[in-house]
């Protein structure tokens, strides 16, 4: 099992409460039509479904 | 108070009746993890936040989601009109048809119809929004489930579109809960409830 | 193939949907100056094609209608009617 007692960064958090990441606004996608297909403008939120079998 | 756009958020056009998936995607609409369930979970937890900028993102994000429940309407209309009496027999449409035509009415796609114990509002700024962090993640996973049984572009487009949605509010509705313990006591963040304790009887340490 | 109308109302959704994802970014970073900046060109861009949208074929909301002779917002298509007829 993985020694999960290291010093990583969220180990400085508070126990019991949940945390998201801060995003960072560096760009948008240049192309905006593609970006209006995939449901963002960010690069960094797009995580598209490929589990389908068709895909 | 609100005002009304004539459009869609994303574009819906779709060719090809098929009543089937209508039924599937009806839950979408007024389903346990639909819609009409995410808009009025946040538009009614707003009462209760402490803190304007978290109201605000409730705010932003269950009007969102009454564009969502536009589209999600769209989308199943566009799938049950001209469906022949034919068609409405075979797809086992006729239940659904019986009672409403081909009307929009919110229910599930089991049939189950929409109800408030859908969602919860609960008055508490951290469980409110944890809920509605997992609401996202619920409604993600039906998007997904209805993304599998789709082969037609015209529905897989607006589909994915608002697949994706959920993935963006459940990122806002983490940092809304940053902000939230950012404002609270990092020793013990269950102290007291910051929408009804009263600053004296919450100790201030 | 798309008619001027049809791109119109189409490139106003992707400039409103820009509009819409920096709101909720700016909801919880309400310090990104960049972010602000962006918001506030796509807004005006927005609002300058809604109005010429409206000008030449329908008002999109009330907001847009300048009334004439006649009451266009009642007679305009509604969003669920699709592109197929």
């Amino acid at each position: 099992m993985q020694d999960y007692s290291c010093d990583d960064q969220i180990a400085k958090f508070p126990v019991a409460m949940a945390y998201v990441p801060w995003q960072k606004f560096d760009r948008m996608y240049d192309d905006l039509e593609k970006a209006y297909c995939y449901g963002t403008v960010f690069p960094e939120l797009n995580k598209p479904f490929t589990g389908r079998r068709c895909v | 108070m609100w005002s009304y756009d004539k459009r869609l958020q994303f574009p819906v056009n779709i060719k090809e009746p098929n009543a089937k998936l209508a039924q599937v995607i009806i839950s979408q609409y007024g389903g346990p993890d639909g819609e009409m369930g995410a808009s009025m979970r946040y538009l009614s937890q707003r009462y209760a936040m402490p803190y304007r900028e978290v109201a605000g993102v409730l705010t932003d994000i269950g009007t969102e989601e009454l564009a969502h429940l536009e589209m999600v309407a769209t989308i199943v209309h566009q799938l049950t009109r001209n469906l022949s009496m034919e068609e409405i027999e075979k797809s086992g449409f006729a239940n659904y048809y019986v009672d409403h035509t081909v009307g929009i009415w919110p229910q599930a796609a089991g049939g189950v119809p929409f109800n408030a114990c859908e969602f919860q509002s609960k008055g508490d700024i951290i469980t409110d929004l944890m809920e509605d962090m997992a609401a996202e993640q619920k409604a993600r996973t039906t998007y997904d489930n209805i993304l599998r049984l789709v082969d037609d572009p015209d529905v897989c487009e607006p589909i994915k579109f608002l697949r994706m949605r959920e993935v963006v509010h459940f990122q806002r509705f983490g940092e809304a809960l940053r902000i939230t313990t950012d404002k609270l006591n990092s020793k013990n963040f269950y102290a007291f409830n910051p929408g009804f304790d009263c600053d004296e009887c919450s100790g201030k340490n | 193939m798309m008619g001027n109308k049809e791109q119109l109302l189409r490139d106003i959704g992707i400039v409103d949907f820009v509009v819409t994802e920096l709101t909720l970014y700016l909801d919880t970073h309400p310090h990104d100056r960049n972010a602000m900046e962006y918001f506030n060109h796509y807004n005006r861009m927005k609002n300058q094609m809604e109005r010429e949208f409206s000008q030449k074929y329908y008002p999109l909301s009330t907001r847009l209608e300048d009334c004439g002779n006649e009451w266009r917002w009642g007679a305009a298509p509604l969003p669920w009617e699709g592109a197929c007829e």
